[in-house]
């Protein structure tokens, strides 16, 4: 289906609903093909190609809303389709932030709209040889590069329109390493690119790195004893950071009125070290919002300074916080410490590649195991860590980061530094 | 809709048919955000040929689908041959044919559904006032699928699993939020959960003085303790620690079990199954008879009185590693190849009663419900607890703040020392491994030595 057809079938469908007797409505349509090269215990195993379609239709009656999605678009499913959400939206409470976006209008293309299998062929070769030259005992369970590519239109009533092409390819390592009786904990990292062909496979989004690392951790120690100490983010572990801060800022939080940042925009809650950009033209991602609204770059945090808030558009009419459109895709600005520094000013702690937790709650009290994991003592890095535990406090932590290093990790999605930060509670 | 094709001159093929219908409501006090349905369905082709997968999948089931990704998944094992020639293997052969379906209670109507949302929600205001937010979701999920092998596996198979989640929030002392949920989740729709304000009270008032007692809450001493872990948990330690790495896949992968059947992994009191679909004549809530390779589901018996016994398997690691296949192949959806998945997974319950058991500890713990859990290929693992008590000479005390639990399972499972006659199951959650899936968990309570998170 081409992108014409995309876009002819969203407005189609939309002038469907307008004459079923909605008062509002927004439709998406997207069709999305995929083809993924996988390895399989460090072999070359399957290759998977999936063509999808689905399509989203919002609608509101009488400020009464209700959406259902559907991947079978042929015209019967889709008028059955809008008969049956009309009957939904009509049962659900009626609510007066109900509304759908205006005039919101953009077109965006990035990536490689096609696939090609020899670059990903190659890649599976490149991290095979790596692994057998370079990493012998690290065990690759799945990894894999894929290609996709999405054409999607977006449509309101409301005279938004919003459309996408979007290519990409991605590339993911995930296992564990063995030694004799002796194993690793598992161990991954992937990215998203629009280009896979610049670099060696192992030198993309920290793989190769990552194998390495990974047979360092056949063998472990554990603490000496409980203590008070530092630990060092790595990018792969510093969204585990993020995510807790963005769910603080989101609708859930912020209607449930159990946002510890409901009212702290414009003022400190981090480090003044710490910047958080939105790079919502990330290799993958078209720069808009499920609720139709284009998403324009912003600064989320600047200097520690909360420069706003995240409710979608209901959301922010639910509240009456200002609504910030955000789509996908995060940066964290690099500081000015080199990453060997960060180890070496350290007496006590841990350079954390993975963090495995229980969800935070809204209070920010965490604690969760540390994995793939370092120990540092007098300003070295040791050997892994086993069973060792941190918690402290999601907000404090945010205030409480010491340094952020210059170097950084791509990984497409997120662009983050190593981020240094002091008291957490080892035992 | 078509039915299910295999193509034909390979070493073996898959032909599936697959629709999942989902609906979703939530209502966060008083406002509905979520009120959504959605279907999604099509065909797919697996193809296993020289030693290489090709995989195939169209959002359509017609005839013309079916035979479109038949070719498709067949060419795309040919064009990996482009990696040089593989060692052939005989995978496992056994079929299975069978049709399971569903019959359930009518599904809640969508005006059943408000109604009891709007309902609970104008109680909750009314008789727990010091709650300063109260949400409730409404999930219901059901597969369809149909499927044909090359080997004779022919079959129809369901999942139904419907959850309702209860989330309160208060403030504590120094107005910090605090948060706790409940779910009650089953096989079939919302309809067959019995949800009703006179059915859901008794909970929601647990759930409150929970939350009353978490608002006054002290910090857990962190470190080794002695704590009793409640039957649900037990379910997730069973699913997530010892479970994952009973997958033939993490067998293969180098998992710490691969070396270890035949061994004391843990206690003699515990005996860990993955049920297929019956436990003690009654049909579990994830029911698998047929897997999505044509295989009939078998129980798997991962540890008996302690001692490691099998693993989990699909045809190609059955074939790998010399033993049967188990019928765990699994896909979530129709775009999905199937890999190792749990089905019912649990500890069986032992004799002891859980009164007794904590009038046992001096000091420790009385762990309850948990928020999530992760564990790896050495058996560590990871649950954060997010409503535990105090145990102090025998009687439970104080809530404890949000904490984390964890240890190597191995290590956990053979300090155990007591488990409860009783047992309780529940499939609120996803398992995810590549993709979601709808599964089942279950135990009794254990009581046990383990690291808790803490000062």
């Amino acid at each position: 289906m081409m992108s014409t057809t995309v876009a002819e079938l969203t407005e189609s469908t939309l002038e469907k609903m307008q004459n079923a007797g909605f008062d509002a409505a927004q439709v998406s349509v997207s069709v999305s093909e995929q083809d993924e090269l996988s390895i399989s215990h460090n072999e070359p195993s399957l290759l998977r190609s999936t063509e999808d379609h689905a399509m989203t239709l919002t609608g509101i009656v009488d400020q009464r809303k209700a959406t259902m999605a559907l991947t079978d678009l042929s015209p019967g499913t889709v008028e059955t389709g809008v008969t049956e959400l009309l009957e939904r939206a009509r049962l659900a409470p009626q609510d007066e932030a109900n509304r759908v976006s205006k005039n919101q209008t953009g077109h965006f293309e990035q990536g490689p709209l096609t696939a090609d299998r020899d670059l990903m062929a190659l890649k599976i070769e490149e991290l095979l040889e790596f692994r057998q030259s370079e990493t012998p005992k690290m065990q690759i369970e799945e990894g894999s590069a894929t290609h996709r590519i999405v054409r999607e239109c977006l449509m309101t009533s409301g005279g938004s329109k919003l459309s996408c092409i979007v290519g990409s390819y991605e590339l993911g390592v995930f296992g564990s390493a063995n030694d004799g009786e002796n194993t690793s904990s598992f161990n991954y990292t992937g990215g998203t690119a629009n280009d896979l062909a610049g670099a060696h496979a192992s030198d993309l989004f920290g793989i190769g790195q990552m194998m390495r690392d990974t047979e360092h951790q056949i063998n472990t120690r554990s603490i000496p004893g409980n203590f008070v100490g530092d630990i060092i983010l790595a990018p792969t572990a510093v969204d585990d950071l993020l995510m807790w801060l963005h769910s603080q800022l989101q609708d859930f939080s912020l209607i449930s009125d159990s946002s510890l940042y409901k009212n702290r925009v414009g003022t400190q809650i981090a480090s003044e070290q710490l910047s958080i950009r939105s790079r919502f033209d990330a290799p993958g991602h078209a720069p808009y919002t499920n609720d139709a609204f284009t998403a324009d770059q912003l600064t989320l945090v600047d200097r520690g300074k909360l420069l706003c808030l995240t409710p979608s558009f209901y959301g922010s009419l639910k509240t009456g916080l200002r609504h910030t459109p955000v789509s996908s895709g995060w940066s964290i600005d690099a500081g000015d410490t080199e990453r060997e520094k960060m180890i070496s000013d350290i007496s006590q702690g841990a350079m954390v590649n993975r963090l495995s937790m229980g969800s935070p709650g809204p209070n920010g009290d965490f604690s969760g195991v540390i994995k793939n994991s370092f120990y540092i003592e007098d300003g070295e890095s040791g050997q892994a860590l086993s069973e060792t535990m941190i918690s402290g406090n999601m907000a404090g932590m945010l205030n409480d980061i010491v340094s952020i290093s210059v170097e950084h990790m791509d990984l497409g999605s997120a662009d983050f530094p190593w981020i240094r930060i002091a008291g957490l509670n080892f035992s | 809709m078509g039915r299910p094709q295999p193509p034909l001159g390979v070493d073996y093929a898959e032909s599936r048919l697959h629709e999942l219908r989902k609906t979703r409501t939530v209502m966060i006090d008083g406002n509905l955000t979520a009120n959504s349905e959605t279907t999604e369905g099509g065909s797919s082709a697996r193809v296993f040929n020289k030693g290489y997968w090709g995989f195939a999948s169209t959002p359509s089931m017609s005839d013309e689908s079916v035979a479109k990704v038949a070719r498709k998944a067949a060419d795309n094992a040919s064009t990996m041959c482009r990696f040089g020639d593989q060692p052939a293997i005989e995978m496992p052969t056994e079929s299975h044919v069978g049709e399971y379906g569903f019959n359930g209670r009518p599904p809640l109507s969508q005006k059943e559904s408000m109604e009891l949302l709007e309902t609970l929600n104008a109680h909750c205001q009314k008789a727990y006032p010091a709650l300063k937010s109260a949400s409730f979701m409404m999930m219901e999920e059901n597969h369809e699928k149909r499927l044909a092998t090359s080997f004779g596996g022919e079959g129809l198979s369901t999942i139904n699993r419907a959850a309702f989640y209860i989330i309160f929030s208060a403030e504590d002392k120094d107005g910090r939020p605090v948060e706790l949920m409940e779910a009650i989740s089953g096989r079939g729709n919302l309809s067959d959960l019995e949800l009703s304000l006179d059915s859901l009270e008794s909970r929601m008032d647990e759930l409150n003085q929970h939350l009353m007692a978490k608002c006054h809450a002290v910090a857990a001493r962190g470190g080794e303790q002695t704590v009793i872990v409640a039957p649900l948990l037990a379910g997730m330690l069973a699913h997530e620690a010892m479970g994952h790495p009973c997958e033939a896949d993490a067998v293969l992968g180098g998992a710490v079990t691969a070396k270890l059947v035949g061994k004391p992994v843990a206690s003699e009191l515990i005996t860990m199954v993955d049920l297929a679909h019956t436990y003690q004549g009654k049909e579990l809530m994830v029911p698998v008879y047929i897997d999505d390779e044509g295989t009939e589901s078998k129980d798997v018996t991962m540890i008996e009185n302690g001692i490691l016994k099998s693993f989990m398997t699909n045809r190609e690691s059955a074939a790998r590693l010399g033993i049967a296949a188990s019928g765990s192949a699994r896909a979530y959806t129709f775009n999905d190849e199937p890999l190792i998945r749990m089905r019912n997974t649990a500890i069986l319950p032992g004799t002891s009663k859980v009164e007794d058991m904590i009038a046992d500890v001096e000091d420790g713990y009385y762990l309850m419900r948990t928020s999530n859990g992760q564990a790896d290929s050495t058996t560590e693992f990871m649950f954060g607890i997010d409503l535990a008590y105090e145990i102090k000479n025998g009687k439970l005390g104080n809530a404890i703040k949000d904490t984390t639990v964890s240890g190597t399972a191995i290590n956990m499972l053979k300090t155990v020392d007591a488990v409860s006659d009783d047992m309780e199951w529940e499939c609120n959650g996803y398992c995810g491994k590549k993709q979601p899936m709808v599964v089942s968990l279950g135990g009794p309570a254990l009581r046990a030595q383990v690291h808790l998170g803490g000062e």
